[in-house]
């Protein structure tokens, strides 16, 4: 159980640069076929900034911000963009994933067509990278002990 | 320049291997932290050096700002850690 | 761009010596509060001058401002782990080493 952090420059310096940090995950993420980047690495960085948030401020404070609720919805969200554009291009006619078929759909060329399919699927695996990568914190974090266990639903014979 | 370059980048490499002794043979945890951290350091600059003795700036900066972020969070968790007694 | 190639020079032998003086007192200092001290403060003014000389190198383009970004982060961020570091071990109930073996109240 990670309680909050009692000294204040470390409070108040994570809770400056965690913003920062997660606009330079979003720029690795866009910026995937002209440098090193791409989808799995934009969203490790994202799900690091979401990580130390939780370490500086505790698990409460980080409950509030980004619940279980959401980040099983978040890694769902992710998938979804993925296997959509996927079944897409399958309904369109043509290959799982062939992004050359959506070019009448979005009316450009084919070759600009398939660039945008490529940034569509970075995305969504940048959403659902970053979604795990901070469940397995929490989970870990928490120590198996769910709240339901701790409050007693009665169901046992004690 | 290239040349200049080279052996300070050379340099720096010798002083990661100073800081690699602090690390194997410090007395307890904290020390060894401490000295990752400023390996960490040290490797960030030689990632620069290596990009302009190549000529190739553009991609060694987004990889040595990465590295920058990943060494702050690992010491900061570290410490925290050490900080709650080890219950994580 | 010569003259901008002769101005970045100092930066970097400077910035050379900080990171050699701070690897000396990693090494040579006889507790742990006093070798953070050393690598606390000597890495990230080393770190800061390296990095404005590698910004001048470039001259003035996209790179060289991201380069100043990291300046910037680094400014800010190590301190503040070795600040993280130096209150764990205060926790941790690791006592400062005297000369002469007087005990601090």
């Amino acid at each position: 159980m990670i309680s909050i952090s009692d000294d204040i420059i470390i409070r108040t310096v994570s809770r400056v640069l965690v913003p920062f940090i997660q606009i330079y995950a979003l720029y690795v993420i866009m910026h995937g076929h002209h440098s090193p980047g791409g989808g799995f690495q934009g969203g490790v960085i994202l799900g690091a900034s979401f990580i130390l948030y939780l370490i500086t401020h505790g698990l409460e404070d980080a409950k509030e911000r980004m619940s279980e609720l959401k980040a099983g919805l978040f890694s769902s969200f992710g998938l979804l963009i993925y296997s959509g554009i996927g079944l897409l291009c399958l309904i369109k006619g043509s290959n799982y994933l062939d992004y050359g078929t959506l070019s009448t759909l979005l009316r450009v060329v084919p070759a600009q067509a398939r660039s945008l399919g490529i940034l569509g699927v970075e995305i969504g695996v940048g959403i659902a990278v970053m979604a795990v990568m901070f469940s397995i914190f929490f989970d870990i974090s928490t120590g198996g002990v769910l709240p339901e266990d701790e409050e007693g639903l009665g169901t046992r014979n004690e | 320049m290239n040349n200049f370059l080279l052996c300070l980048g050379i340099g720096l490499f010798t002083l990661v291997f100073l800081c690699l002794y602090r690390g194997i043979f410090g007395p307890g945890i904290l020390n060894r932290i401490a000295a990752i951290s400023a390996i960490g350091t040290k490797t960030l600059v030689i990632l620069l050096i290596m990009g302009f003795i190549y000529n190739r700036v553009d991609m060694f900066v987004d990889i040595s700002m990465v590295y920058a972020l990943l060494n702050f969070i690992g010491t900061i968790t570290a410490a925290k850690y050490l900080e709650i007694g080890g219950e994580i | 761009m010569h003259m901008l190639h002769l101005t970045s020079i100092p930066f970097f032998l400077v910035g050379f010596f900080f990171f050699l003086a701070a690897t000396v007192g990693l090494l040579r200092f006889p507790d742990f509060y006093c070798r953070l001290h050393s690598t606390g403060k000597g890495d990230t003014l080393a770190v800061l001058l390296s990095l404005i000389g590698l910004s001048i190198y470039e001259g003035f383009s996209l790179t060289s401002l991201k380069i100043i970004f990291i300046a910037v982060f680094m400014f800010i961020a190590q301190p503040t782990s070795t600040h993280a570091i130096s209150r764990a071990a205060m926790r941790c109930g690791l006592e400062p080493w005297v000369k002469n073996e007087e005990k601090i109240q």
